[in-house]
């Protein structure tokens, strides 16, 4: 028997993805990207010629049929139990979510999507779900929003403000979105402005940052409470200027998530991850305590060798 | 007749004052104003113990002051202020106030929003903890200066619907001689769209955008103006129109004593303005009452 390599080590002591959706069926997935199309202009979007408005950059996304629909829960929970994945934080806005925190505590935790656009009310809905639930993190995809909201306007800081007073993460994505909408509301330069006038502000970018990945690592250095998240990455797509930083001085700052359903499957993930090319000490970090320690999970730990391949 | 109904509201309703200042000698009075020189780039500002005194004549000024909260409450009293917006009972006059005239002094929290969190966890802490009814905010005034709807304003905004507690802020060209594009009329129509629910008070009188701001005034159910820093013979045509057809509800008295019209002066004007009878007593008291939940 060789001797495990510190990746091994490190998945077999657990995994948090931060950004998990339930298997849907291909029509239910279908209509749920409805508010993409709502913004886009070109063709192939509209007229839903792309089932998956970001389609045209992956392979193999996963598919469901509706036949081979089981129960979302179940197959999640066991999708994560066969790749490893010991805490995930999932959305909680409808029943299946619900059920999934309440069923299953010590592995799904609660997030929530934001609109800025709601004013108050989105205010409001942090207040609601950090009251009700044990809230770990709000999501912004800014460019996704009807109409989109810039990370820097002022419709978001009164949310940013909120985030801070009842000391929950903001995860947005940032850099040039998949889905044929503009990438302006999202680009990381903005996230400048918001560290600065938020030093408070615990924010996990998702996404990739692409283009400006260069930007990112400075940004990501000069503001203590900025984090990276891989959502929507293939391992072998994370960018050099990432890993070189979580290589050097980053290793606190970037956490691994996946992009299942929506994109990517855990096999791809898990087949390709043992390739990346961290360094010993960042793979912990990576998969599992920054994760920890910025979302306030549990600091949950499995046993080596409990985890089936 | 007009003047009686002032004399009746005043007499049955009694009188908020939503603008109102402890006396101080003038050279206290005079060092106050160093933050807003500290912006001004002209010589006057500079020199002028006030800096918007080329607006106003006889300004009230003090050599000496023994007891600034009694001095203030004997002129409440001798023209019928029943209630007064002050400071915080944390500090100075204002508590000394708060304490032994609670039935006379409403708190206010002043706001930097520059502060970011810390502004916002303030006015939460006053509110909560302090008892203040209201929340102020100069923005025109400030280092770097906020405008009226800038993205810093945001949070204090959400935060005062949270706390439901009225913004008072300022609109119109100031006197002091600093830019007025901060606190411009127009501003106003983003913050009532994006927080409809959130009341606003305007000081200081909105010139020369009256007709914009009787417009917006009926437009936005929660936005509210006041007459700070207007002697009663000066107030605007415009508001006075509106209060006597529409907006009976929506304009509120404030005075600007001390820092420019004497409560002597104020209160030998106003009961020659225009108001209709019905007007008087929401004027003087009722709408300040509501909108501040007294």
């Amino acid at each position: 028997m060789t001797e495990p390599t510190a990746y091994e080590q490190a998945h077999a002591g657990g995994v948090v993805d931060t950004a998990v959706g339930f298997p849907k069926s291909r029509e239910d997935m279908f209509e749920f990207y409805e508010f993409i199309r709502k913004g886009s202009h070109d063709s192939a979007t509209k007229d839903g010629e792309l089932e998956f408005p970001a389609g045209y950059m992956f392979k193999n996304v996963p598919k469901w049929e509706s036949n081979e629909m089981g129960d979302p829960v179940e197959m999640l929970f066991l999708e994560h139990q066969r790749h490893g994945i010991t805490q995930a934080i999932v959305g909680v806005e409808d029943e299946v979510g619900r059920r999934a925190v309440r069923d299953l505590p010590d592995h799904f935790f609660a997030g929530i999507g934001i609109d800025p656009n709601e004013g108050m009310e989105a205010v409001r809905k942090i207040d609601h779900y950090a009251n009700e639930y044990d809230l770990k993190s709000v999501g912004a995809f800014p460019a996704g929003l009807y109409p989109q909201v810039a990370l820097n306007d002022k419709k978001f800081y009164p949310i940013y403000a909120k985030c801070i007073e009842v000391d929950v993460a903001f995860c947005s994505t940032a850099g040039v979105p998949g889905p044929r909408l503009q990438f302006a509301p999202q680009e990381v330069a903005l996230i400048d402005e918001v560290c600065w006038y938020f030093p408070e502000l615990k924010f996990v970018t998702r996404h990739g940052c692409e283009p400006w990945t260069a930007l990112a690592a400075k940004l990501l250095l000069k503001w203590p409470n900025l984090y990276y998240s891989t959502t929507a990455f293939a391992p072998k797509y994370y960018p050099a200027d990432i890993i070189k930083f979580g290589n050097t001085r980053g290793a606190d700052k970037v956490i691994f998530s996946g992009y299942f359903p929506s994109g990517l499957s855990y096999e791809r993930v898990f087949n390709e991850m043992p390739a990346v090319p961290f360094r010993d000490h960042v793979w912990p970090k990576f998969l599992r305590e920054n994760a920890q320690r910025v979302f306030k999970l549990p600091q949950k730990s499995v046993k080596p060798g409990k985890v089936s391949p | 007749m007009s003047a009686e109904a002032f004399e009746k509201a005043r007499a049955e309703t009694g009188v908020i004052d939503t603008m109102i200042g402890f006396p101080a000698p003038r050279e206290e009075q005079a060092k106050h104003y160093d933050f807003i020189r500290a912006q001004t780039n002209d010589a006057d500002s500079q020199e002028w113990e006030f800096p918007a005194q080329y607006m106003f004549k006889g300004v009230p000024h003090y050599d000496k002051v023994d007891d600034p909260v009694e001095m203030l409450m004997a002129k409440m009293k001798q023209h019928g202020i029943t209630k007064a917006l002050t400071g915080m009972a944390v500090d100075g006059n204002a508590k000394i106030a708060l304490e032994r005239y609670p039935d006379n002094f409403v708190a206010s929290t002043n706001t930097d929003p520059n502060q970011g969190m810390d502004a916002v966890r303030k006015l939460d802490e006053d509110v909560r903890v302090h008892g203040a009814k209201a929340t102020n905010c100069w923005g025109t005034g400030l280092v770097p200066q906020v405008p009226l709807n800038d993205k810093k304003m945001y949070p204090i905004y959400s935060k005062c619907i949270e706390l439901d507690i009225p913004i008072f802020v300022y609109a119109g060209v100031p006197g002091p001689r600093i830019r007025f594009a901060p606190q411009e009329v127009a501003l106003l129509d983003e913050v009532c769209w994006f927080f409809p629910e959130l009341r606003i008070v305007t000081r200081h009188g909105g010139e020369p955008w009256t007709q914009l701001m009787v417009k917006l005034l009926l437009k936005w159910p929660n936005l509210y103006y006041s007459t700070s820093a207007f002697a009663p013979k000066h107030y605007n045509a415009d508001i006075i129109k509106f209060a006597n057809t529409r907006g009976a509800d929506k304009i509120i008295y404030a005075g600007y004593y001390p820092m420019g019209l004497d409560i002597d002066r104020i209160f030998a004007e106003l009961p020659n303005v225009p108001f209709r009878d019905h007007v008087w007593p929401k004027f003087l008291y009722e709408n300040a009452a509501r909108v501040l939940k007294l």
